[in-house]
């Protein structure tokens, strides 16, 4: 068992849960005002590939994000004005988000870069390993918590971030009025719309830093379908943690470890078939026993219930 | 209105959404740096061209409208089947190993390992709504990470115990089928096969199914508004059951018939990569779930398919054009969803009744 249960275990466990956790906190923030996002996936797929063509263009990390978060920004503008103006069915906007992050995507690495199935440049730079300078002294938490990048700890400071901003805020309160009870929060004189669009839009900023994670943090490359389905993990993060930011972050922290944990599994040679399906069957088993009923409710809120 | 503004309203939707695909699609031939007359051309004369390349869309469109029907009795009862990929999977790999393994004549095991495919698919399928209906874990979240978990076991069967050893090549796959068990071609030289009759037959009983049979009734019942067939008398956890083997033994059909009658093996992958799933989803969504428009839908999406191989093969252009614009037609196509909303809404606010 030693060699399956290490520090750097967890190290790469914290890794992996970034941008689980990004996109989980968009899909969090969408789901509290009533809009159930299954394009978490697609605008992630965006993020990652808009973050390498930043990256090309602009050769600053910085800049590379920075664009990426514009051009999210722009499709999930588009899917707010599909399901809130033109009152279109969420998931099926959704779905179709996925589909148009494919096809594009993969259009675009053909125009642009003029390769099939992935983009890798040696020259390019990724996102800096942060080394904090009094943790990384610290025994084990300096081996986890030390030398990622800055994306990590913005996930982890966004979820404590996000948190303050629902329960301390009476913006946030709003925020939640807006969607827990639409028409009594318009009575006081909220405008809903407004939040629900606010939402759309920090999602698609959440989703960009996701994707960017994705393409700059561990590789400096883009594959087609890279996100492999990471958006619909971090949906039922949103699920299994109630929506709630707390909540979001350890149901990611679980998929991160369980993930890192199969990549491990390899090593004592299971096939790895077996090891990539270990989260997909976690989730499954964990929505077993934690049961969402609000979210129910608020498919019927939106008038998209799955049922 | 008039009668023919009352008959053209329901098309409305999907042309306009057409039509938006298309100025999309002309968008992104632009960026790539084609002619947006000679691309669209080479587009059409990949997909009806000729006698050859029209039976080569027809081929493609057998897969998906089995799929989009599936999806199709599923969304018209409320359900959102969205595991039609891992169905598929367990389809074709349990007809390819019916047909490898099973004595008898040629006809015959092709007919039980088509079977067999309708159970394997519909069986995974029904293991999601039962989790559903007993355990109240959503439907659409479990559909989705079924796929994975089965393609993922698929792939493991044919790397492993069933992998084809005969041959040189180290692809996952399983054996070839013997001759006899094959499904017919329609066509001498063709490749669209008798999976393709198959495919318009289940169109026919779908139709019959939902719009003269007592049970289809209960189910669009059930999709129109749960509280109002619960009320009546409908009983969701059967119907849900029976709906959701019908959807996965449909896309299990889909990946039998593409065993069967085209590839004569179960290649790991093959059906992801091709997406025939989720563009099966994709007609049925197109035609809200109605089972003609479906089909015409899927006929469509395979016509922008082969119609892309077509632009790549003549043009600089790539072929996921076709994929740019079907997500953008799909994207637009929900507009139509919107104006039922609207009506429904009013509706509410007229009974009062909380939802």
């Amino acid at each position: 068992m030693d060699q399956l249960f290490d520090l750097a275990l967890f190290s790469s466990a914290l890794r992996i849960l970034t941008p689980i956790l990004l996109a989980a906190l968009g899909g969090a923030l969408c789901a509290r005002v009533g809009l159930f996002n299954v394009g978490l996936e697609g605008l992630m797929l965006i993020g990652a590939f808009t973050a390498i063509v930043g990256n090309h263009y602009f050769e600053n990390t910085f800049l590379a994000i920075l664009f990426a978060i514009l051009c999210v920004c722009a499709f999930s503008l588009l899917f707010a004005f599909l399901s809130i103006h033109l009152q279109a069915n969420v998931i099926v906007v959704g779905i179709a988000m996925n589909f148009l992050a494919l096809g594009l995507t993969t259009f675009s690495l053909r125009t642009i870069f003029h390769v099939k199935g992935a983009y890798y440049d040696p020259n390019m730079v990724g996102l800096p390993k942060w080394n904090i300078p009094l943790i990384k002294d610290i025994p084990v938490v300096g081996d986890i918590f030390s030398g990622h990048s800055p994306l990590v700890y913005l996930s982890l400071v966004l979820a404590g971030l996000l948190w303050y901003y629902f329960y301390r805020t009476v913006n946030g309160f709003r925020f939640l009025a807006a969607g827990s009870n639409p028409l009594a929060a318009r009575t006081i004189g909220i405008h809903v719309r407004r939040y629900q669009y606010g939402a759309m839009i920090a999602c698609g900023v959440l989703c960009a830093l996701a994707g960017a994670q994705l393409s700059l943090g561990q590789v400096t490359m883009f594959t087609e379908g890279m996100t492999s389905g990471r958006g619909f993990i971090a949906l039922v993060a949103t699920m299994l943690g109630q929506s709630g930011p707390l909540g979001v972050l350890g149901a990611s922290a679980l998929f991160g470890f369980m993930d890192a944990f199969s990549i491990r599994l390899q090593g004592v040679s299971w096939p790895s078939h077996f090891t990539q399906m270990v989260p997909y069957v976690v989730t499954i088993i964990a929505m077993f026993f934690f049961r969402d009923k609000g979210f129910i409710k608020d498919a019927q809120n939106a008038g998209s219930s799955s049922r | 209105m008039n009668k023919l503004g009352t008959w053209l309203l329901p098309l409305r939707g999907p042309l306009v959404a057409i039509a938006i695909g298309l100025l999309a699609g002309s968008i992104a031939i632009l960026v790539a740096g084609g002619s947006i007359a000679q691309t669209y051309t080479e587009m059409w004369k990949g997909a009806f061209g000729s006698f050859y390349f029209f039976t080569g869309t027809l081929a493609r469109a057998t897969p998906l409208i089995l799929v989009a029907m599936g999806a199709a009795v599923a969304f018209r009862s409320g359900f959102f089947n969205l595991g039609a990929e891992g169905q598929m999977a367990f389809g074709g790999l349990s007809a390819a190993l019916i047909g490898l393994h099973m004595p008898g004549p040629g006809w015959f095991v092709c007919i039980v390992a088509m079977l067999g495919g309708i159970i394997a698919g519909g069986l995974w399928s029904a293991m999601a709504g039962y989790f559903d209906v007993r355990f109240r874990v959503n439907l659409l979240i479990t559909t989705m990470l079924l796929n994975y978990i089965a393609s993922l076991f698929a792939g493991y069967l044919v790397t492993y115990p069933f992998k084809d050893k005969t041959g040189s090549a180290a692809m996952a796959q399983t054996q070839m089928l013997e001759h006899a068990v094959w499904l017919p071609k329609l066509f001498k030289g063709m490749t669209v096969h008798a999976g393709f009759i198959l495919a318009l037959a289940a169109v026919v009983i779908l139709y019959v199914y939902l719009a003269r049979s007592v049970k289809g009734y209960e189910a669009r019942m059930l999709g129109g508004n749960p509280l109002f067939a619960v009320y009546g008398g409908v009983r969701r956890t059967s119907l849900m059951l029976t709906t959701m083997f019908a959807s996965g033994g449909l896309a299990g059909l889909a990946g039998a018939a593409e065993v069967l009658g085209s590839q004569y093996r179960y290649i790991d992958g093959s059906f992801a990569s091709a997406d025939y799933a989720w563009t099966g989803i994709m007609a049925a969504l197109l035609a809200s779930g109605n089972p003609i428009g479906s089909a015409i839908g899927a006929f469509f999406l395979a016509a922008l398919q082969t119609g892309g191989m077509g632009v790549e093969f003549n043009t600089d252009v790539p072929l996921e054009i076709g994929a740019v614009i079907q997500a953008v037609l799909i994207l637009f196509i929900t507009v139509k969803f919107s104006w039922r909303f609207m009506r429904r809404k009013k509706g509410a606010v007229v009974d009062g009744s909380a939802v």
